[in-house]
């Protein structure tokens, strides 16, 4: 059966209540922070701190919805690869691109 | 479920439509990849044009839309524990707010493109918005995507037999995820992370 890894119903309905609620509130933080509160003096790096923290809440977020609401944290860890190595690829292409291209 | 037993892939055990959910969902994250990676490389060879144009989009619509979807996300977990536990009345009930919320979706990705139209902004503007419109565009096609079989399983559950295939609507319901996962890194890249003029 599908679920025999899964901990029970109730602990699961208590734990996708839980991540929503991190995901409503990551989402205001996510808002909030790419207000204009960095000080216009920081020039490039407040821009990069602003890009930072909007990718790492991003990723946070992910990792919830990747764990939890798919179950990644329960089922066979063989699953994962198929996270793990696409996401991999696109830091490199990303990173390729950026460093390599024009 | 006992019967289903059998279709588990022997080494995993998951069940053969989640792995080959997985493996589609694994060729998805390299689909979304290239848009980002583009994206990101042209980002930074016009930021200028970027951030003034990434101004003009609308970071409140943006904003319920990304909730909108969030609550989506929790309703189809719910959905599939409730088929799980055999209650058929709340799978209904969370499955059609889901659909609802999906609709919600479009409602709000409409209202933005057609204000984006009204100003003469179409996805041949220029790049950040050719971008804006085909990495949404694609987005809200998945969306409907996964509102056509949620539809399906919908009606199906008002017959006499009911629609009584966890399996299938845990497979679904990954799908489900993914999109609001790649809404969720949409709504800061396109709309959020731009030095402000």
């Amino acid at each position: 059966m599908s679920n025999h890894h899964h901990p029970d119903p109730e602990s699961m309905f208590s734990s996708y209540i839980k991540v929503a609620s991190a995901l409503f509130i990551l989402t205001v933080l996510t808002w909030v922070a790419a207000l204009d509160w960095v000080p216009r003096s920081w020039g490039e790096a407040g821009n990069s701190l602003h890009i930072g923290i909007g990718l790492l809440i991003a990723l946070i977020k992910a990792s919830m919805v990747f764990y939890i609401f798919m179950h990644l944290k329960f089922d066979n860890k063989f699953i994962r690869a198929f996270v793990f190595i696409p996401i991999f690829l696109f830091f490199v292409l990303t990173f390729a691109l950026n460093v390599l291209g024009p | 479920m006992s019967g289903l037993s059998l279709s588990h892939e022997p080494v995993t055990g998951v069940p053969n439509g989640k792995l080959a959910m997985w493996i589609f969902l694994a060729s998805e994250i390299m689909f979304f990849t290239g848009f980002f990676g583009a994206f990101i490389v042209l980002r930074n060879s016009n930021l200028e044009l970027f951030s003034h144009s990434a101004g003009e989009l609308n970071k409140g619509l943006a904003l319920l839309n990304t909730f909108i979807l969030i609550g989506s996300s929790l309703t189809m977990a719910l959905s599939i524990l409730n088929l799980e536990k055999g209650n058929t009345a709340k799978f209904r009930l969370f499955l059609g707010l889901t659909i609802l919320c999906g609709f919600g979706f479009l409602i709000v990705k409409t209202i933005e493109y057609t204000t984006k139209f009204g100003h003469h902004i179409f996805p041949w503007t220029n790049v950040f918005f050719s971008f804006y419109f085909i990495m949404t565009g694609f987005h809200a096609l998945h969306v409907i995507a996964g509102m056509i079989p949620m539809f399906f399983m919908f009606i199906k559950s008002f017959t006499k037999k009911g629609y009584n295939y966890p399996t299938k609507v845990e497979t679904l319901g990954l799908y489900w995820h993914f999109v609001d996962l790649v809404w969720i890194f949409l709504f800061p890249v396109l709309y959020l992370i731009f030095p402000s003029h």
